[in-house]
């Protein structure tokens, strides 16, 4: 990928390079969907969604899952796979995708009046 | 190639030269709106149409499947156990038709013409495509157990592994299973669909016996000396089911495993100890295994060698039991234009489950439409995740990504990343695992049909 890169910015105009990591971002983030939901947004919220997650709130727990510092049951097995840039690219496209609306069930109910 | 192939492949030849003279009108069209084909409506069938059409909306997707619900296989454990009822496996194509305008033809194939880049179906019509995606699944070889057959199989000795009748015949025998009752688990050789499946079948059948049988014993005769998660399933044997580890899967065992002196209802004989089954003979309900022993079963759940679907065969895609395909876009090494997914295809270091399958029609699709639309490919990955439950609250898990390796050509493992429930995983995490199982599989369903 760091090679993909920096051949990009050699060969691309910068608006083309950042295309293709946007491209290479969703291919990844793609492969989560199975567990996080299509576009990171699961049908059952006990997996948490992806989508509309700060960039640096992806990045920090991505790379403290990579290196030990924070346990969880499959992502500490997961996110070793991934470089500093993939997982930056996957942030990028995580982040630009609309969150899920609240579930009415999360909401209060509307005040009554006896 | 046998004649009847040859006729499957090129049963529009004699028409060829015919749509020649209307082929560049047609191919202005194709040009204006892509036209991809679907074979198969299943788990990797129905993300690939669903993908390509979230890729780019104007592409046109026709899925070709025979049946308008589908059994998936992936939960279909529950249901012979009866933790879930058949309707909880059952899915439709309707939100994929509805929201995504996807089309399906609710047909069965009965050529292709790889060079006409046309499919003909059972009902009378065509389909030409700019790109191909095959998704046909498994079919199983009968033939190499003696005793044993497609009539036993469809009979007296369920495999049940296609979710459908045999799901509910294996359950009615289960309920069926006298209180001391041996029920035997017969896993197939490598490479088959969902390599953890015997063995969590096994664990909640176990899990079950507890329950409502006490007294009844299952006994795995396996001709492998392990299988996928092995030492975590084990582990949760030892603490849920009197099971006793074997030495060889001892390593790195935690301090709380015990040697029980009584050791319980599950019993697993790998091939060193002779527990390959060589015969089968459904009248006298027994299996014969290498080590000479003639056991009997109340139940017998014999799952048999794999291949793949009858349809690849047809569509002369298969090289030995299976389909090769370039790791890079997934398209066959035999039939340009023709991409295999699933567990149909060989794809190097990924198993043969419904989560590879998922990724990899994710995968195909966007490069499906990026040839389509001239773009360059895009380099791949992949991931396979894996839950399965030893009981109810205690899970265990696999999870790879997986990269494309151009010298070998050749889908391969990520270095330094992926493999199996750790074993002094703690009992919140065991605990999350089985969580983890069942919210998976509701996301999953929906990110696959919905």
């Amino acid at each position: 990928m760091r090679r993909l890169v920096v051949l990009g910015a050699m060969m691309l105009s910068a608006s083309a390079a950042v295309a293709a990591d946007a491209d290479y971002g969703r291919m990844m983030g793609q492969t989560c969907a199975g567990c996080h939901g299509t576009n990171g947004v699961p049908a059952v919220s006990y997996i948490p969604a992806l989508a509309g997650l700060k960039r640096e709130d992806f990045i920090k727990a991505m790379v403290a899952y990579r290196d030990g510092t924070r346990n969880a049951t499959i992502m500490n097995r997961v996110a070793p796979a991934f470089t500093d840039a993939e997982i930056a690219a996957m942030a990028d496209y995580f982040a630009a995708l609309p969150p899920p609306a609240l579930a009415p069930s999360f909401r209060l109910a509307p005040a009554t009046t006896e | 190639m046998s004649p009847s192939r040859r006729d499957f492949l090129q049963i529009l030849a004699a028409g060829a030269s015919m749509t020649m003279a209307t082929g560049n009108a047609r191919r202005a069209f194709a040009q204006a709106a892509p036209h991809v084909v679907v074979i198969g409506g299943g788990t990797g069938g129905s993300t690939a149409a669903k993908y390509l059409k979230l890729e780019n909306p104007a592409l046109r997707v026709t899925v070709v499947e025979p049946n308008r619900q589908i059994y998936r296989c992936w939960g279909s454990n529950e249901v012979v156990t009866g933790h879930s009822p058949m309707a909880e496996i059952t899915v439709t194509h309707d939100v994929l038709r509805e929201k995504y305008g996807i089309d399906f033809a609710y047909d069965r194939v009965v050529g292709v013409d790889p060079t006409a880049r046309r499919v003909s179906l059972a009902g009378g019509g065509t389909l030409d495509y700019d790109r191909l995606i095959v998704s046909p699944g498994i079919d199983f070889v009968y033939d190499e157990t003696e005793g044993y057959s497609q009539d036993v199989a469809e009979t007296t000795i369920p495999h049940a592994w296609k979710a459908g009748q045999q799901t509910l015949t294996l359950k009615a025998q289960v309920a069926a299973m006298p209180d001391n009752g041996t029920f035997i688990l017969v896993p197939p050789p490598v490479p088959y669909r969902c390599p953890p499946g015997p063995y969590e079948r096994a664990s909640l059948l176990v899990e079950m016996f507890r329950i409502t049988k006490p007294r009844a014993k299952l006994l795995i005769l396996d001709l492998k000396d392990g299988f996928t998660k092995d030492q975590p399933f084990m582990l949760g044997w030892n603490r849920l089911y009197g099971f006793n580890i074997p030495d060889t899967k001892m390593k790195n065992m935690p301090a709380d495993v015990v040697t029980h002196s009584a050791p319980g209802t599950l019993e697993w004989v790998p091939g060193a100890a002779g527990g390959k089954v060589v015969s089968v003979d459904a009248a006298a309900m027994t299996v014969t295994t290498q080590a000479g022993e003639t056991i009997k079963g109340d139940v017998i759940n014999f799952i048999p060698p794999q291949k793949a679907a009858k349809l690849a065969y047809d569509m002369d895609l298969v090289d030995g039991r299976f389909c090769p395909v370039n790791g890079e876009t997934m398209e066959s090494l035999r039939h340009a234009g023709i991409h295999v997914i699933g567990d149909a295809a060989i794809a190097g270091d990924m198993p043969k489950s419904g989560y590879s399958a998922n990724t990899q029609a994710k995968l195909v699709a966007l490069q499906v439409n990026r040839l389509l639309t001239g773009q360059d490919l895009i380099e791949p990955m992949y991931s396979n995740v894996c839950f399965s439950r030893v009981s109810a609250e205690y899970g265990v898990s696999i999870a790879d990504v997986f990269r494309y390796d151009r010298a070998e050509n050749k889908i391969v493992k990520a270095k330094d990343a992926g493999g199996v429930s750790p074993l002094d995983a703690t009992h919140q995490i065991n605990r999350m695992e089985a969580f983890y199982q069942a919210a998976w599989m509701e996301n999953f369903e929906v990110d696959c049909f919905g």
